[in-house]
């Protein structure tokens, strides 16, 4: 299990270009799914039914849930920024991330704002799996410390 | 069968029932670890909550969100983006309330023999005080055809 850093990531002198460090999931997993499916009360067999999916068209393959896969973006923040820097996280879902797959997060401060007194970075992210295919693709506006110049 | 566009259409302006959800410990553990890290400090609960906490705490379901779209039984259904915005951090054992409905639709051809109905959907996450939380808003491609998004 990954170890946040409780936002001891982004200093006081974030700046626009900085790499995001990022966060890796080694290994995609169906008892995972299996949980969140009922966790979110998710009847949609994609994620623990193997003939579901072989009839899609995708194999065989458990399809991983979306709020997962950005969730792996969201550690990456969380352990950059802090547990409570989230201001928004806008995200489309190119491909999906099948189980067995790893995947790694990764993002870049794209620019830099003052909102109500806050210290705003707004951050390009991206999933990516080890095949080279993007899957999740993510504008996230997340407070860091400091002030804008 | 393809449900009727007009039918589909009239979905724009429904409103869930509304509710509340209160986060337990036990979901947020085993969410957070099922996105690989250990439940967040003092309480917080893992932002991915933002996804069930919307539609289960808004008094719907997945189970009926596909059956409004009148999705068939293993017909394909894709995320198309979610945008939530976020104006405090969740926690466990608070309680939220919820409101929201469905705020768009679209009906569109991808290809042969392929009809998508898209539907957004939009939810607000108030405290017990009725200050903001989040707002949750969401798109979804129901697949009325044999394949789905590759």
């Amino acid at each position: 299990m990954a170890f946040l850093a409780r936002g001891r990531g982004a200093g006081v002198n974030v700046e626009i270009g900085d790499e995001i460090p990022s966060f890796r999931m080694e290994r995609v997993t169906p008892e995972r799914m299996k949980t969140v499916a009922a966790i979110f009360r998710d009847p949609f067999p994609v994620h623990w039914d193997r003939e579901a999916t072989r009839a899609m068209g995708f194999d065989g393959r458990l399809l991983n849930q979306s709020p997962i896969n950005l969730g792996y973006v969201i550690n990456m923040l969380i352990a950059w920024a802090g547990p409570a820097c989230l201001r928004r996280v806008r995200t489309e879902f190119p491909k999906p991330v099948f189980d067995g797959d790893g995947v790694s997060a990764g993002g870049r401060v794209v620019a830099l704002a003052e909102e109500g007194g806050r210290r705003v970075a707004e951050c390009e992210c991206w999933l990516d799996r080890d095949d080279g295919e993007r899957s999740v693709v993510v504008r996230a506006w997340v407070e860091v410390p400091g002030n804008v110049d | 069968m393809i449900p009727d566009e007009g039918e589909m259409r009239a979905l724009v302006g429904h409103r869930f029932p509304g509710g509340q959800y209160r986060i337990e410990h036990w979901e947020n553990f085993l969410l957070s670890e099922a996105t690989g890290v250990a439940p967040l400090p003092d309480a917080l609960a893992h932002p991915a909550h933002l996804f069930h906490v919307a539609i289960n705490g808004v008094g719907t379901s997945i189970t009926e969100l596909f059956a409004l779209a009148g999705a068939a039984p293993g017909a394909p259904v894709s995320i198309d983006w979610y945008d939530w915005r976020i104006e405090a951090p969740l926690r466990e054992d608070e309680t939220y309330l919820l409101e929201g409905g469905i705020e768009a639709h679209e009906r569109s051809e991808a290809g042969a023999a392929r009809v998508v109905d898209s539907f957004v959907y939009e939810i607000a996450i108030a405290n017990e005080n009725g200050e903001p939380v989040a707002r949750v808003g969401f798109r979804w491609h129901f697949w009325r055809a044999a394949g789905g998004p590759a």
